[in-house]
């Protein structure tokens, strides 16, 4: 199978989607004719013009409230927010019409709005252009949360989002647009919700998303040379998030590390572990163990970045830690 | 209104104690002072009545012979019949209580007294066992106490693994062992096996041995009872010799209580008493102020009480010395296991004529095989040896002594 980049498949998402549906289109800051702060939108102006790929003004409450406007009014809109650190401004848009004005009239509209942004570090863009915020996200009932790890699942679940007809944000990860991986020339499409166990294993369980699954993947190589074997689960959707996979992956291992870029209180490990006391307590056979990001705004300095986000190393240790001495 | 009924802590030693029976169904009304349940700990029954009126509207524990730690929930109280029992996770923890029942005790207990064991329930939590949630799962899916399962996790949390390699061990054992049945634990044998082997292994004992000469005594015993007089047993003779041995040397008598020696001023000699369902250390108190005839009545009655289940806590509590006999099974010597916070326990053998020298000449002398075995911590070598000769010089000169 022919083997792309996360960039790539991102940008094969947009246009498949606008070539089968007239009424997408895509609206953003440097979208149209620079094609994306990070090339994901690169060429799509030049082909299909602009009517339907927008460059805005530097507004982005404005971008989702035209978003808005548009998706209500029957378009399927994908905008871009150029870094998820600028998500504040829109989260009046956002957090109080986005999400809930299908809710609020009983279901007589639908909010087919993607919003498409990218967060972590990794770049050492300093404090306003490297967070990972998506656990402010997840606590907004009505919207969905999408967060792909590799080239294959950003462009299923980018074409999934544009055709939900509920408001998604899909959150993409600066680090990853160079990542490669194989992706089919056929159509596909993965939905959301669903979780992807993307190494199994039998004595610890590693859940995790985005950019953090290189570093497990990575971990893991390492931990099955020392006879640790890890199984890692991919949540690919954190909202709604899969449970269910979790849970059958902790009962089967009944050792849970969550690996998250994002820092730690708060986060959306937090989240997980709730889910797994709720659900599969009597299955775990030690505490379970957060490995995050430090709660401090990102530096910018390349080696306290480095040390600000979980790497391999911590990742390792951690699990051959809970696997070794317990 | 609904109100916890919890399992009362009864005494300083006691961790855990046993449902004997449920005085009231579930949804009957309760009158306060009524009792409500029986409990069995530390080798007593008790009482608890209830210090308010109301419905018992739940039971979370039935009868058995299962220990419950004190300070769990086993009940609930309601003003009416109808309220809804809370939902609780955990049954045990370290719930400040504020005195919800009120305990009957059978025998006299000095008021103050009961006031620092009421203190005692609401005060500390009983030491938790840890074990993960699936080691806990997996015990009570193979019916097997957790307690005995040894942990080998982080601050010795029990896990899958300990859990497996038990069942693994126990299944290897049963394989070869061949047929049997299983004898079932009852309340009282677990806190034996419980108190014994702490004792055993934290207390550094050593054993003296010896022989009484005792003809002084086997006759005077004889006259006496020719005479129709108050039938002596050698136990009254020895809790009489040791009770003098000791107002000589104190120590004897001092309990290991919180790191603290304490040596009491009262003399209280407990004796092992076989009973049908184990072992009972009733107590004989104040010896010191007691002449024979007065040890000898008293020992009969509690004795008395002992065989028929009738002791209540406070008679089979504060024993110093420990006096435990198997004579009359002809045993000649034996090395009694000290009983904890006491310091020292003697073992006495059976009386039989021997050839004894004296001034090189074989004589034939009644003999009373005895031993005692001491807490090193406490009592040296040399102060016990000491305490030995004069108990021997005592015991040996019932006239004199």
């Amino acid at each position: 199978m022919r083997e792309i980049t996360y960039r790539q498949a991102l940008n094969e998402a947009l246009m498949e989607e606008m070539e089968k549906d007239q009424d997408v289109f895509l609206l953003g800051e440097d979208i149209a004719i620079y094609g994306g702060a990070y090339g994901v939108t690169a060429d799509l102006w030049k082909k299909y013009g602009d009517r339907r790929v927008l460059d805005t003004p530097i507004s982005e409450n404005a971008i989702v409230g035209v978003g808005l406007g548009a998706a209500l009014t029957g378009m399927r809109p994908v905008a871009e927010i150029m870094y998820i650190d600028f998500i504040g401004l829109c989260l009046e848009q956002l957090n109080n019409q986005v999400a809930k004005i299908r809710y609020m009239f009983g279901g007589k509209c639908t909010v087919p709005l993607t919003i498409r942004t990218e967060g972590g570090a990794g770049r050492t863009l300093g404090a306003h252009h490297s967070q990972s915020l998506e656990s402010w996200l997840i606590h907004i009932p009505g919207i969905k949360v999408v967060m792909p790890s590799t080239p294959y699942d950003a462009k299923g679940l980018l074409k999934s989002s544009i055709r939900e007809d509920n408001p998604v944000v899909f959150i993409e990860h600066k680090m990853l647009y160079n990542t490669k991986g194989k992706v089919p020339e056929e159509e596909y499409i993965i939905p959301i919700g669903v979780a992807d166990i993307k190494r199994e294993g039998s004595d610890v369980t590693l859940v995790t998303y985005s950019r953090m699954l290189l570093v497990c993947m990575e971990a893991a190589a390492r931990l099955e040379k020392e006879g640790i074997s890890t199984e890692i689960v991919d949540l690919r959707t954190l909202l709604p998030l899969d449970t269910e996979t979790v849970v059958r992956s902790v009962k089967k291992t009944s050792r849970m590390v969550i690996v998250e870029e994002d820092c730690k209180t708060g986060g959306t490990g937090a989240e997980i572990s709730a889910q797994i006391m709720e659900n599969a307590f009597d299955w775990l056979d030690a505490p379970i163990v957060r490995v995050a990001g430090e709660d401090v705004p990102m530096p910018k300095s390349p080696v306290l970045e480095k040390l600000a986000i979980p790497d391999a190393e911590r990742v390792y240790r951690a699990v051959s830690k809970l696997a070794k001495e317990t | 209104m609904v109100r916890e009924i919890i399992m009362p802590k009864l005494g300083e030693t006691m961790e855990e104690g046993y449902i004997v029976s449920w005085k009231k169904a579930e949804r009957d009304s309760v009158e306060k002072g009524e009792v409500l349940f029986e409990v069995m700990s530390d080798k007593t029954n008790f009482e608890v009545e209830s210090l308010h009126s109301g419905y018992l509207i739940k039971k979370l524990y039935e009868p058995s012979d299962k220990p419950i730690p004190v300070t769990t929930i086993i009940g609930y109280l309601a003003d009416t019949p109808d309220e809804k029992v809370p939902a609780v996770e955990s049954k045990t923890g370290e719930r400040k209580s504020e005195g919800e029942r009120k305990v009957k005790v059978t025998a006299e207990t000095a008021p103050a007294e009961k006031e620092s064991e009421m203190a005692m329930i609401s005060g500390e939590p009983s030491e938790r066992l840890k074990a993960s949630p699936l080691a806990k799962k997996m015990a009570r899916e193979a019916g097997i106490d957790i307690s005995v399962v040894k942990g080998s996790g982080p601050g010795e949390r029990i896990e899958k693994k300990d859990v497996l390699e038990y069942l693994s061990t126990r299944k290897e054992k049963e394989q070869g062992a061949g047929e049997y049945r299983i004898q079932e634990w009852t309340p009282l044998r677990r806190i034996i096996a419980k108190r014994l082997t702490e004792s055993k292994r934290e207390i550094p004992h050593y054993y003296l041995q010896g022989k009484f000469l005792v003809d002084r005594v086997v006759h005077l015993k004889e006259n006496l009872k020719e005479k129709q007089d108050t039938e002596l047993t050698y136990t009254d003779f020895l809790i009489f010799a040791a009770a003098g041995a000791i107002r000589e040397y104190p120590l004897i008598n001092a309990r290991l209580i919180n790191g603290e020696i304490r040596i009491y001023s009262a003399i209280n000699i407990g004796l092992a008493v076989s009973v049908e369902q184990g072992l009972l250390v009733p107590v004989l108190k104040n010896c010191e102020a007691m002449d024979i005839r007065s040890i000898s009545i008293e020992r009969k009655k509690i004795i008395e009480k002992a065989r028929a289940s009738m002791l209540s806590e406070n008679e089979m509590k504060d024993a110093g010395f420990i006096i435990s006999n198997l004579g009359m099974y002809g045993v000649e010597n034996f090395q009694p296991i000290i009983s904890p916070p006491g310091v020292a326990i003697m073992g006495v053998g059976k009386i039989g004529k021997e050839m004894i020298v004296v001034d090189d000449t074989p004589q034939i002398h009644y003999v009373m095989n005895v031993s005692f075995s001491f807490d090193h911590r406490v009592i040296d070598g040399s102060y016990a040896g000491l305490f030995y000769k004069r108990f021997k010089e005592t015991f040996e000169n019932p006239a004199t002594g």
